[in-house]
């Protein structure tokens, strides 16, 4: 039961991404890819006002253009049963009203949807789309975070209400203290598949929809839930996304849009949306003014700190996020204070963006780390050794497992930290000032719940099957490790089956979950199916049972290549082919559902995030050099994947801190650069080198295997480490985000 | 998109005529900004006549001067040996824009027609003067950090988007063109123009006029040129500031210079005060900032831009120290 | 000129023959001229204009990944709508559909190209590669190899564009170093992240001296 699952075999080679070889040749089939005889497109008209009411809406024009089926509006849209009851199940988590899709001449904001064209082209229906106009009564309305704030208000629930440690605001005491202001903009997740829905009535009563989303289970429902459709009657496929990040973490209203057009026309409809819809229909990371008040004593103990944190939400529902929540527990530290407030907006209400309010928060509080660590004259990772949280201040609780000491030292060894210098804008090549800095991540480990089946075939073949799905992380390649391991098969034997509902159903992919749910699923599984290959091989005609082997437990065998054997004496031995046709068995067939368990731990994956980047003085161009990500994630299942996931979120890191802000004309209302033109996100010739290191030690309470998550540990840490790298190149604290040019040229 | 006509035709006769003949119709080369422009909406032609068959790809070399047509590639000026040997700074410019796709697909004409990126240009149901005149300029109390300081007028604000059109305002290219009047020879630094009330003009071709080519003629710059272009990421992306500079230098001492900058006028700005100050000075540091803080003068920004009062004379003598060091 | 016509059996007419003869005579043009041999079939205006005028489509002969197409498309019809939705060639993909991006990059005549700003009647006569023509049958593309090898991709969406843009990175000669081939890839976002890996992968290959 104990023995160190996969810790002892790290030196192995890696298994392969499973999947590789279709994305590599084409052959992976994205929504959009798909194939369906009579097909229809969609495409969403969206309103030109940011806040009113539709007065009046022409569609004869598109009408009567080629080759078009149908336009949809607020006037004839059908209605949708589940809109009828008050509250729209295609929802996150929070309060308020989502949006209903074509429900009245309610306009809440910019590009909302207010038609459906459908043409029998999509060069067809992108022309007819721009014939629709409409006529509106205006609104007054709200677009920026700052000069709202007076309309802020703390978030309904319990979870969201101010927190305290200790003295109120204690750290105003210290001696020696900070406070700042941070502000982040607007990031949009712009995953590079666009968001789309294939939606075909197979019968009036059977509906199968293709789409963008993060959890098969939870689009079915809500799709269930709006057009009272049982949800047997639903398929929902999303075995290839194109990348997510959070985007897909709710059902959005193009997605009922989708559904709804391809019954008024009777024909399978695919909606793809146009980039800038991409912008603002979909969600995005909110805009947060954070304050950090954060003091010490002379010698560098934290005494207090205070997090304040105002993000903007839409105007019709709550959304909110954990961006104070860092603070309460990653430092030791007696006096902690944070408050979070939400801003209601004119826009699309936001959804959670990888990392998500950690990222934000983090941004502020490890940057405000760095300027009391420069205000003492200590180096930063000194100022975090000395507040290492030993036990949870917040739970009053031990870790699970917590690393995070071996993070600092492997990756200030790697990146080379003793080359830092202690004083800001000491260190100068030519015309470019040097620069290092760090950042800390941490996020809560998940486990979920989630229900795998395995069925070991007659060629010694594994077919796993589960609902959850895959948008880039390397969720089947994961699954594929876990199994060859617990079953001693080569990574080829294993084959999976995901990505859809009718699966044995399992988790959506958010919140650094998969890893730590569905691998514990697959071990459980696996270890069903050997706990059954163990009594199987006491009946008679056994080659263990005329061996007179008898009574063995799975702790007795050795499950490799492909075959069970005696530990004692491996010349006893079957493979699984032999094991199934000596049983008169077709197949060997297990199920189990596996569940995190509520532990008197706190469980967290940590990180450490590590640049070493240049300054230019002149342009204030920033050239990051050398990056070094370091996790504690407990057992590394998958180090391939793992390590490209790490990657990915530096990656996604170097974007929030140096480019990505979407620009909000607040005049009208709606956003000015949603293209990737405008919108910058990093390309290649941005990227250094990013090195990864995994602690790889083991938590030994979150599953077997003991795995936590790292998805979000990726990108948590990163922009605080780059603008506390800048501010050692430079001496210049930039606290607004993004880092661009403007702000570091000097002269 | 309107379901446009399509001909394609295979001489710059038939391609005037096709215009001549046709208000509707517009040249299409490479297509990657009317494509993009005619997705939006900004630009609807009935008719698209396609030009790149016209034999105008070839680049040469004519006494003293570079010969380059106008549907040459920008990718294959960028690479080609002759334009590396005497005009290294034109190439070094054509690296510096867009992605190597959209250069193996841009021609040179097309690049010197692109039009502005400015957002509210691009947005049909957004106030633009450039597009729709008479609706105002978004830009001016919008956003515009990525906007003008130089030459602007209250009608628009708006920057010319292109790299290389910054290194030909330097070197001090002609453009050739053929229309229903006659062919003319247009010096690069008249070809594009300043906003004043009709910014929906870029440049100064009249209606049916084709770009055929450009001449570049020899300098003494080969050895010292260097294109800066400061953005917001490394690649892929429009400038904040650009500056092409090019020197001959004697020893230390300035023969001859010449300077374009990007990203801060509707036109290709060519610093003539910076290089007038410039020749006969010693190519140093301070002689630089000096000259710099000349060709600054005018300059004017509209709030988000301001930083480009600063990043501009910074960039230039960035470049002219990096044009410098080459030897 | 003149000989422009004769190559293409194509006598050009215009109601303003004056204006025409003018451009034939003018030095400007003579200067510039090449006398292309290679200028495509179909290039004669009056038989494609009659084409535009009385049909919303127009006929394109086009060769995608080695095979020969006889089509009828509208001229507004994108290289990478074609692919998608007529041809069933969905490895080309969308991401901004205004050459922002690279996802859709294909190579057309050797070059590579954005498939999304190409309009499809202007490939007439030309060759198309898409990532489906990439591999040759089941033995993949070196890249394709050194892209599963390194990990290049994560969603794996943008990978058909990386590839096709890697393969014209490393025979284009751009591929001599690791921040070359930063630079030149530069076209081709990843949202995932995946840039360093993709390096990786271009590099291995170019620098195995595989035949790309």
């Amino acid at each position: 039961m104990d023995k160190e699952f996969f810790f002892d075999k790290q030196a192995k080679d890696p298994i392969e991404r499973v999947g590789g070889r279709a994305k590599v040749t084409g052959a992976a089939l994205y929504t959009a890819d798909q194939q369906f005889q009579n097909l229809a497109y969609g495409f969403l008209v969206g309103s030109t006002v940011a806040k009113g009411r539709i007065k009046s809406i022409d569609t004869k024009a598109a009408e009567r253009a080629p080759g078009v089926l149908a336009v949809i509006t607020h006037q004839n849209a059908p209605k949708i049963p589940g809109y009828q009851t008050g509250r729209d199940p295609a929802k996150p988590p929070t309060a308020g009203q989502p949006l209903r899709i074509f429900y009245n001449e309610e306009i809440f904001y910019y590009d909302q949807p207010i038609a459906l064209v459908i043409a029998d082209t999509y060069e067809r229906v992108l022309h007819a789309a721009k014939l629709v106009k409409a006529q509106y009564e205006k609104g007054v309305f709200q677009t920026e975070l700052g000069s709202n704030l007076a309309k802020a208000k703390i978030p309904t629930g319990p979870r969201f209400e101010d927190y305290k440690r200790g003295e109120v605001d204690g750290y105003k005491n210290a001696p020696v203290k900070v406070e700042q202001e941070y502000y982040h903009p607007i990031e949009v997740h712009n995953p590079m598949e666009l968001g789309n829905t294939l939606a075909h009535w197979e019968s009036d009563q059977k509906l199968m929809v293709y789409t963008k989303t993060q959890g098969v289970e939870a689009t079915r429902k809500s799709i269930s839930d709006a057009f009272k459709l049982p949800p047997e009657n639903i398929t929902v496929h999303a075995e290839q996304i194109g990348g997510a990040f959070g985007m897909g973490l709710r059902t959005w209203p193009y997605e009922i849009a989708a559904v709804m057009g391809a019954q008024k026309v009777g024909r399978p409809l695919k909606l793809v949306l146009h980039r800038e819809q991409m912008f603002t229909n979909v969600g995005y990371r909110p805009a947060t003014q954070q304050k950090i008040g954060i003091g010490a004593t002379p010698d560098g103990k934290l005494v207090g700190i205070t997090h304040e944190a105002y993000a903007n939400t839409s105007s019709y529902e709550e959304f909110t996020e954990a961006t104070v929540n860092l603070t309460q527990f990653l430092y030791a530290c007696p006096n902690v204070t944070t408050r979070y407030r939400l801003v209601p907006l004119n826009m699309c209400t936001p959804i959670w963006m990888r990392g998500p309010g950690e990222a934000t928060g983090s941004f502020a509080l490890e940057s405000a780390m760095d300027e009391l660590a420069f205000a003492l004259n200590l180096d930063p990772i000194e100022l975090r050794n000395r507040n290492h949280a030993d036990v949870d201040p917040e739970k009053n609780q031990p870790w699970s497992s917590k690393y995070l000491t071996e993070c600092f030292q492997m990756g200030a060894e790697k990146i080379g930290w003793k080359n830092r210098k202690l004083q800001p804008r000491t260190a100068q090549e030519g015309d470019w000032l040097v620069g290092y800095g760090m950042g800390t991540g941490a996020f809560g480990a998940m486990r979920w719940a989630a229900t795998v089946k395995a069925r070991l075939q007659p060629d010694g073949s594994l077919l796993l099957q589960c609902s959850v799905n895959d948008m880039g992380p390397g969720t089947a390649t994961m699954m594929t490790a876990v199994a060859t391991e617990a079953m001693g098969l080569t990574p080829a034997k294993v084959r999976i089956q995901m990505g859809s509902t009718g699966l044995p159903p399992g988790p959506t992919q958010g919140g650094s979950n998969v890893t730590a749910t569905v691998g514990a699923a697959v071990n459980d599984v696996c270890t069903a199916l050997k706990e059954q290959i163990a009594t199987l091989l006491s009946k008679e005609g056994s080659r263990f049972h005329t061996a007179n082997v008898h009574g063995v437990k799975v702790d007795d065998l050795l499950f490799a290549e492909g075959a069970v054997s005696l530990k004692q004496n491996p010349a006893i031995k079957m493979t699984y082919t032999e094991l199934l046709q000596q049983n008169g068995l077709s197949v060997l067939e297990q199920t189990r559902e596996s569940k995190g368990q509520q532990q008197q731990y706190s469980m967290y994956s940590f990180s450490v995030h590590f640049v070493k980047l240049r300054v230019h003085k002149p342009t204030g161009r920033i050239k990051i050099d050398h990056v070094v990500s370091c996790a504690d994630a407990g057992t590394i299942v998958s180090p391939t994947t793992a390590a490209s996931q790490m990657i990915g979120g530096a990656v996604g890191g170097i974007g929030m801190a140096m480019m990505e802000d979407l620009v909000i004309d607040h005049r009208f209302g709606r956003p000015i650069n949603n293209n990737l033109a405008d919108y910058h996100v990093p390309v290649n010739a941005d990227i250094p080198n990013v090195d990864v290191v995994f602690v790889g030690k083991k938590d030994p309470y979150i599953n077997q295997m003991g795995s936590k998550g790292l998805g979000e540990i990726a990108l948590i840490g990163m922009a605080p480490a780059i603008a506390n790298a800048v501010f050692n190149a430079t001496g210049k604290r930039i606290r607004t985000l993004p880092i661009t040019p403007d702000k570091l040229m000097e002269g | 998109m309107i379901n446009f006509d399509y001909i394609r035709v295979s001489t710059p006769t038939a391609a005037v005529d096709a215009l001549a003949k046709d208000k509707a119709a517009q040249w299409i080369a490479g297509g990657t900004n009317l494509i993009d422009l005619m997705k939006k909406g900004v630009l609807n032609p009935q008719k698209l006549v396609d030009i790149n068959n016209l034999p105008l790809k070839e680049i040469r070399k004519e006494g003293k001067v570079l010969r380059i047509g106008a549907l040459a590639l920008n990718s294959d000026v960028s690479e080609h040996e002759l334009v590396l040997q005497s005009q290294p700074l034109l190439a070094q410019a054509l690296k510096a824009g867009a992605s190597q796709q959209i250069r193996n697909m841009a021609t040179v004409g097309g690049n010197m027609m692109q039009r502005t990126r400015c957002p509210y240009f691009y947005n049909p149901d957004m106030p633009c003067n450039k597009r729709e005149p008479g609706t105002g300029c978004g830009a001016l109390k919008g956003f515009n950090r990525m906007h003008a300081i130089f030459g602007t007028s209250d009608k628009c604000i708006a920057v010319h988007p292109s790299d290389m059109c910054i290194a030909l305002v330097a070197l001090d290219a002609t453009v050739l063109v053929a229309g229903p009047k006659g062919e003319r020879r247009i010096p690069f630094q008249n070809f594009h123009r300043l906003p004043g009330e009709l910014p929906q003009r870029d440049n100064t071709l009249e209606r049916g006029e084709l770009i055929l080519g450009l001449e570049i003629p020899d300098n003494p710059f080969a050895d010292h040129v260097h294109y800066l272009k400061v953005r917001d990421r490394s690649s892929y992306a429009f400038a904040l500031v650009s500056v092409a500079a090019a020197l001959a230098l004697k020893g230390k001492t300035i023969q001859d210079v010449r300077l374009g900058m990007g990203g801060v006028a509707h036109k290709p700005w060519r610093l003539v005060e910076a290089e007038s100050f410039l020749k006969g000075k010693q190519a140093t540091e301070a002689v630089f900032r000096e000259a710099a803080n000349l060709a600054m003068r005018g300059a004017k920004g509209y709030g988000q831009n301001n930083f480009k009062l600063k990043l501009g004379p910074n960039t230039i003598v960035e470049a002219l120290k990096k044009a410098t060091e080459k030897a | 000129m003149a000989k422009d016509n004769e190559i293409n059996g194509q006598p050009e007419h215009s109601p303003d023959q004056g204006r025409r003869s003018f451009l034939k005579n003018s030095s400007l043009l003579s200067a510039l001229a090449l006398a292309p041999p290679y200028i495509v079939k179909a290039a004669g205006a009056e038989w494609d204009e009659k084409a535009a005028r009385f049909f919303e489509r127009v006929p394109l002969s086009i060769e995608v990944n080695g095979r020969s197409r006889t089509l009828s498309i509208e001229p507004r019809t994108t290289l990478l709508d074609l692919l998608r939705e007529q041809l069933a060639l969905t490895g080309t993909k969308k991401g901004c559909d205004h050459g922002q991006c690279g996802a859709c990059t294909v190579h057309v005549d050797g070059k590579r190209v954005l498939s999304c700003l190409s309009l499809a009647v202007m490939q007439e006569g030309k060759k198309v590669t898409t990532i489906e023509g990439l591999a040759e049958g089941e033995k993949l593309h070196p890249l394709q190899e050194a892209f599963i090898k390194h990990d290049g991709f994560q969603c794996g969406y943008c990978t058909p564009g990386q590839i096709m843009s890697g393969v014209a990175c490393i025979r284009e000669g751009h591929a001599g170093s690791d921040d070359e081939v930063r630079e030149y890839m530069s076209g081709n976002i990843c949202r995932c992240g995946a840039y360093p890996n993709i390096v990786k992968a271009i590099r291995d290959v170019q620098k195995g001296g595989q035949k790309v």
